[in-house]
């Protein structure tokens, strides 16, 4: 598949087993970008907590994430999260609605526990752009080394992702992609898409002056232009869902390229065998049989 | 949480089935056929584009099996089609699993006896296309031996102990001591799960006419896992069942796949039939007459000597066809009457030799092993190892495999006892 | 610049197949090994002049001959960082299978990117000319692959960027 999902899977089928057959549940999975969530029963087999652990919810509650949870999950949400985690939801399993539609939606709900608590800072900028306030940088230190900005302007709405490339190879792989992203809006059914600008090592004009900023060559900026038209009220949470999964979009993609490129290479070492193997003369046939059935050697 | 953070992943790619989860956790998160569907003709030299992502893996495989190709990468438990595997891991890793494969460390498996050349291959995908921060690669023997530490019987933790992995395709019965697998000892029973369904639907056939014939197997396998079980004498069971019909006789209802229309199967004779061609093989075909006992008893007697007691003091059961009720009891019932035989005819010779002295030898300690968790022993056991806290200390590193190359991943360490 | 394939790969056919007469020559300096002579470099006598066939500094072969072995070394054209990367993993790839190749050399000589190592053994067992095709058309397949996988990324990274930015216009 090439786009990902929002929702997280294993949470969806774990929810979905055990809302038709409570039983006693203790899960640790994880998440892209180094969120964790556990699944637990710890008092009764119908009462679900689900917990999710996020390094950095901290920054996330300045920009109002604890009101974005209780608007979405209202008394599910529990006012203290378990010692070790972030969030905390509470799930009455004989309290889920017996509709199938309904309690899907709740299962996917759930589900984007992750997106709904990073989707914070975006909606903030969103409300206060089409306000017309500008806000300032608001910085999200999603995984160890990199982070992403937001900020409101007075005709748009910037996203800034710093990404950092372990390796070399993916460093040239990701310059490749993002100079692509930043070249597809010359397509005409693309006009109307956010603008990409994208620059290596050295940090685009916003956030010059931020401290923390890590100055080494696999480190690469890339900045989405958001327009009104692109957080309209109909358009609003997908763009919140797309924007937050474009560095694992990104990564994915690059090693599905290396994954590709991988299977060329195998097939070309298939071909050039068979070259070389036409190299063998064919082997001269030693044991020959005569027609009664008897067999000699010629040597 | 004790052990490592992020949680190391766990992928244990069989045959039949894979199974996938994240490690200290007590089942997989995800147990799904070794599948993969690809759109057909694939012709990786000359296209373009971004065709190659168009695939599904597992039950999705399955779904879709009408408009693209179904192929089995696995074969006999080795790899058989490294691309195919390739493009399996990658939808595990990012469709299922949902991680970044740089933050975690990786659990794999591997069948005894593979080559080291596919474990380079493995490490090669693993750490050049996905770039991963660790590998181990463990034995699956190895693996169905640390699950069963978790059995409440168990005293003390060894890695000796005589596998006996019961699948979908083949049984193999492998002895391992000191966590090293005895190659030469290994042998492979032609006897699984699929021979036992095809004899239920056998049995069926002949006596049931009412299920339609495309559905057979299926009803077949589904009556075989919910109502087979292992008797300790066939002849008195067929006189227990003539005797106490309603009490074993049992039904089955099924529903026709197209019209919908229910039927009904009663089920008799198939319910211990089924699972009794491991132990009397002769009823179910005449290619292989060795009954399970048998074999598992000639194995460990071709085992280094100072191995055996072990080895017969840790049987342990892993795989779905080894979980009908009463498996391991009639096991170990009928492999202690060999051995004890076996002790006698010795105790015998020698008290001859001695001119008529009593001699004893210590009794063998016959012992079979099963746990909740035999299903997916092999899975469970890696979960297990992957959440000490130092996993990462035996698994090979990134930086490793930069420097070394892929022939660091042909030795992995053997875990000592740690739980 | 085209038109300079097509000399060069003859000027290498023409040295490959001159240098490829190879005889078994046990080793002169230590008793009963027999070694390739152009790997073991102990005597003199038994090695021949290397020759170089470039076409511009980025494309070079280096034929190093002797009595018994012929080490060929290419460097393969690479213009950009992308086309630098594909070569490295390439060859790393091939490298890594050199057991299946039989004449690759698992390391590559200093300043190029592959290298073949030919024995006696091998010209006894295999035909000659057939080598010297192999090797040839090694050498244009590597540069053809290259470049396909480097458009085929390209393609690849439009369709992903595409993808993702038509998101937010439907």
């Amino acid at each position: 598949m090439i786009l990902l999902e929002y929702a997280n899977r294993i949470i969806i089928e774990t929810l979905r087993e055990r809302f038709s057959n409570p039983i006693t549940t203790s899960l640790n999975i994880a998440d892209f970008d180094g969120v964790g969530y556990r699944l637990s029963t710890p008092e009764s087999k119908t009462l679900l907590v689900v917990s999710m652990r996020m390094p950095c919810f901290g920054e996330l509650l300045q920009y109002g994430a604890m009101d974005v949870l209780r608007r979405e999950y209202g008394s599910m949400l529990e006012a203290t999260p378990e010692p070790g985690f972030e969030v905390t939801l509470k799930v009455d399993i004989e309290k889920v609605p017996q509709d199938y539609s309904d309690r899907e939606a709740l299962i996917r709900k759930i589900a984007l526990l992750k997106r709904n608590a990073l989707a914070a800072p975006f909606e903030q900028a969103f409300d206060a752009q089409i306000d017309g306030r500008e806000t300032p940088l608001m910085a999200i230190h999603y995984r160890d080394t990199e982070v992403f900005y937001v900020k409101a302007g007075t005709d748009r709405v910037t996203v800034i992702f710093s990404t950092e490339f372990k390796e070399e190879q993916d460093r040239i792989l990701g310059k490749v992609f993002l100079q692509e992203f930043v070249d597809a809006r010359r397509l005409p059914q693309i006009q109307n898409a956010p603008q990409v600008l994208y620059t290596n090592r050295d940090p685009p004009l916003e956030l010059r002056g931020q401290p923390g900023l890590k100055d080494s060559e696999n480190i690469g900026y890339v900045t989405f232009v958001l327009f009104p038209r692109h957080f309209s009220k109909e358009k609003r949470e997908d763009t919140i869902s797309k924007i937050q999964l474009f560095r694992d979009y990104l990564h994915y993609h690059i090693k599905c390229s290396k994954s590709y490129m991988h299977s060329r290479m195998r097939a070309r070492v298939a071909e050039f065998l068979k070259v070389l193997n036409r190299a063998k003369p064919e082997p001269v046939n030693v044991e020959k049989k005569t027609i009664a059935g008897k067999t000699f050697k010629r040597s | 949480m004790s052990g490592v953070y992020p949680p190391p992943v766990v992928i244990d790619n069989g045959t039949g089935y894979t199974k996938l989860g994240y490690a200290g956790n007590n089942d997989p998160q995800y147990i799904i056929p070794t599948a993969i569907a690809v759109k057909p003709s694939q012709n990786v030299a000359t296209k373009r584009g971004i065709d190659d992502l168009d695939f599904y893996i597992g039950d999705d495989a399955f779904a879709n099996a009408k408009s693209y190709d179904l192929q089995y990468p696995v074969k006999h438990g080795q790899v058989d089609n490294w691309d195919l595997m390739e493009k399996f891991h990658q939808a595990c890793i990012f469709e299922y699993m949902r991680c970044e494969p740089e933050d975690h460390y990786f659990l794999m498996t591997e069948p005894p006896l593979n080559a080291p050349e596919n474990r380079e291959y493995t490490a090669e995908i693993m750490f050049e296309s996905f770039g991963i921060k660790g590998l181990y690669i463990a034995v699956q023997a190895v693996l169905a031996l640390a699950a069963s530490w978790a059995d409440k019987n168990v005293k003390e933790q060894t890695l000796t102990g005589t596998v006996i992995d019961a699948g979908d395709g083949v049984t193999h019965v492998i002895p391992v001591a000191e966590g090293f697998v005895v190659g030469s000892s290994i042998k492979h029973i032609p006897i699984a799960g699929r021979d036992i369904t095809y004899f239920v639907q056998q049995l069926l056939r002949d006596r049931e006419p009412q299920i339609p014939p495309e559905q057979a197997l299926e009803t077949a396998k589904a009556i075989k896992e919910a109502y087979s079980y292992v008797c300790p004498d066939i002849v008195k069971e067929f006189r227990r069942y003539e005797t106490e019909a309603d009490k074993f006789i049992k039904s089955y209802e099924g529903k026709h796949s197209v019209t919908g229309k229910p039927f009904n199967v009663d089920v008799g004779y198939e319910r211990f039939l089924g699972p009794e061609i491991f132990f009397n093989p002769e009823i179910y075909s005449s290619d292989f007459l060795t009954p399970l006992p048998e074999v598992v008893d000639t194995v460990i007697q071709s085992c280094p000597i100072d191995t055996r007691r072990g080895l017969y003091k840790n049987i342990v059961l892993s795989g779905g066809s080894t979980m009908f009720k009463d498996f391991g009891r009639r096991l170990q019932r009928d492999i202690k009457k060999s051995v004890d035989q076996r002790t006698k005819t010795a105790e015998e010779l020698a008290a001859r030799r001695l001119g008529g002295a009593q001699v004893r030898a210590a009794e063998v300690d016959v012992n079979v092993i099963s746990h909740k968790k035999q299903r997916y022993a092999v899975w469970f056991g890696g979960s297990l190892l992957a959440s000490t806290g130092d996993f990462p200390s035996y698994c090979h590193s990134k930086q490793d495999y930069e420097e070394y190359g892929p022939s660091i991943a042909r030795y992995n360490r053997v875990f000592g006892s740690i739980l | 610049m085209a038109n300079t394939l097509r000399p060069y790969l003859t000027a290498v056919r023409s040295t490959l197949s001159a240098a490829m007469c190879l005889d078994n020559f046990s080793s002169q300096v230590v008793e009963r090994h027999n070694k390739p002579e152009v790997e073991a470099r102990m005597s003199k006598e038994v090695l021949l002049a290397p020759v170089v066939i470039s076409r511009n500094e980025n494309e070079r072969v280096l034929i190093e001959a002797s009595v018994n072995a012929v080490r060929v070394s290419i460097k393969i054209k690479q213009a950009d960082d992308p086309e630098r990367l594909l070569c490295h993993k390439f060859t790393r790839f091939l490298t890594q299978r050199a057991e299946s190749f039989v004449v690759l050399r698992r390391k590559p000589v200093e300043g190029y990117d592959i290298s073949f190592l030919i024995t006696n053994v091998h010209t006894e067992q295999m035909y000659k000319h057939k080598l010297v095709d192999f090797i040839l058309q090694f050498m244009e397949d590597v540069d053809k692959e290259i470049s396909e996988m480097k458009l085929s990324i390209n393609a690849r990274a439009r369709i992903v960027a595409e993808t993702y930015l038509g998101q937010f216009i439907n």
